[in-house]
């Protein structure tokens, strides 16, 4: 079970990396808009 | 009889009983920050007004129902009416403690369970409405199941293995939300408007508060101030704080962005799955319930949303999936090596736990549903279950209390 655990906690490390890192690239340019302006 | 009673044991159970009591309104924030502005009142009070209405209700007629000496296996008589007979002696669910300690900690309980239905029927109850539903339900349902757990009624004797409340708790509370949410219908502008949150810090903040009252809740089921009351606050940490990571990174992966309410949720999901299993599984299995929590619980919600069904702050998917995934996890994982009064689950090489432990969840799934359905019809047709849609769409703060929570 100590290694069932050990796998499910470096699983999600894994998520982690892989998952999407780019932000709202509509909220971000509205914000900058708003900046600029 | 007072000889027996140990000042370590009392001290803990009364700041125990202390920390459960704050999870109450704690919820109310963790909820409040979930509705829209104009409703944020009328959610905390709904759990602030659970505060005082049990309280009352528990020490006139709750405690002796749940807990009073046994009918049939099924409720508890009224031999301790009005704490008739609780005092400062030791009972006979804890011979350490002083009788009336043992009940003010069980009294949390008892406030907290109607507490977590209100965020199914969150925005469009009744307050009147609200008011004798809490009542009939905890008289109704929580007190006889409760009984049937923990007061020596039918699943104790079976066997069931419920710590701090997965069943009694949580499935109870878990089901009946959805049934509410069924039975009240959507929200006005479901599926149309956007019934955001108004305040998402409000809502960290009392998951917060949750999961610091939540040592209370299951090491203080220990009753005692000693190493089993010591694994429930580590398992409780480990699987808030797994599940918590799970539910962000699975929203993460769904929807593409960690969620601060996803943490939030998943913490709350975590602790409801650990509640039975607290004071008879290991850390690494407390690793594999949060895990699971985190993935079951979202998943529910998922599911909820796709039929439509407006359970409006996941009630269902938090405690009703959770507690059953973490009655059902109790049957796995149990061991005697972490408590010796009990017995060994599914993984320790009895399968037969896991199967009391399914009949225990699925006796508390048909007794509540069954039973909140019939009071919510009653009331429907004696008091009305919903605001007009007018008052509804001015929001519950100033229809029903005539308030308004922020002014600026």
């Amino acid at each position: 079970m100590e290694i069932l655990a050990f796998v499910s906690f470096a699983v999600l490390v894994v998520a982690w990396l892989v998952a999407p890192s780019r932000g709202n690239v509509a909220v971000v340019s509205h914000a900058e808009d708003r900046k600029a302006a | 009889m007072p000889n027996n009673i140990s000042a370590g044991d009392t001290a803990w159970l009364l700041a125990s009983a202390a920390l459960v009591m704050l999870m109450t309104p704690a919820l109310g924030f963790f909820y409040g920050g979930l509705v829209r502005r104009k409703n944020v009142l009328a959610t905390i009070m709904h759990s602030f007004f659970i505060l005082c209405l049990i309280s009352v209700q528990w020490v006139l007629w709750g405690y002796t129902l749940a807990f009073g000496p046994d009918h049939g296996g099924i409720i508890g008589g009224l031999d301790w009416l009005a704490l008739r007979g609780v005092g400062q002696d030791p009972g006979p669910y804890a011979p350490t403690v002083p009788h009336e300690a043992y009940m003010v900690f069980q009294m949390m309980f008892a406030v907290i369970t109607p507490a977590l239905i209100t965020g199914a029927f969150a925005e469009r109850k009744r307050f009147k409405a609200f008011v004798v539903f809490t009542l009939l339900w905890a008289t109704f349902v929580y007190d006889p199941v409760a009984h049937w757990v923990w007061g020596g009624g039918w699943l104790g004797q079976l066997g069931a293995l419920d710590f701090a409340g997965g069943t009694v708790v949580h499935i109870t509370s878990g089901v009946s939300a959805l049934v509410a949410a069924l039975v009240l219908g959507r929200r006005v502008g479901y599926g149309r408007d956007a019934l955001e949150p108004h305040d998402a810090t409000m809502t960290v903040l009392g998951a917060s508060l949750l999961w610091f009252g939540w040592f209370g809740f299951n090491a203080g089921s220990a009753i005692t101030a000693g190493g089993l009351a010591a694994n429930a606050f580590v398992v409780t940490n480990t699987a808030a704080a797994m599940a918590a990571l799970t539910w962000m990174t699975v929203s993460w992966l769904h929807k593409g962005a960690p969620s601060v309410l996803g943490a939030a949720a998943g913490a709350v999901a975590g602790l409801v799955a650990i509640t039975p299993a607290s004071g008879y599984v290991d850390v690494s299995a407390s690793i594999l319930i949060g895990l699971g929590a985190g993935v079951f619980c979202y998943t529910a919600i998922q599911l909820t949303k796709r039929l439509k069904v407006d359970d409006a702050l996941d009630v269902f998917g938090v405690h009703g999936i959770g507690g059953a995934w973490g009655a059902l996890a109790t049957g796995i994982f149990a061991t005697v090596a972490i408590n010796s009064g009990a017995k060994d689950g599914l993984v320790y090489g009895n399968p037969g736990q896991l199967g009391i432990q399914a009949i225990a969840v699925a006796a508390s799934i048909i007794y509540s549903a069954v039973m909140t359905f019939v009071i919510l019809k009653l009331i429907d047709v004696f008091v009305g279950l919903r605001v007009p849609e007018n008052e509804e769409v001015l929001g519950l703060d100033a229809s029903q209390h005539r308030e308004a929570a922020y002014q600026i």
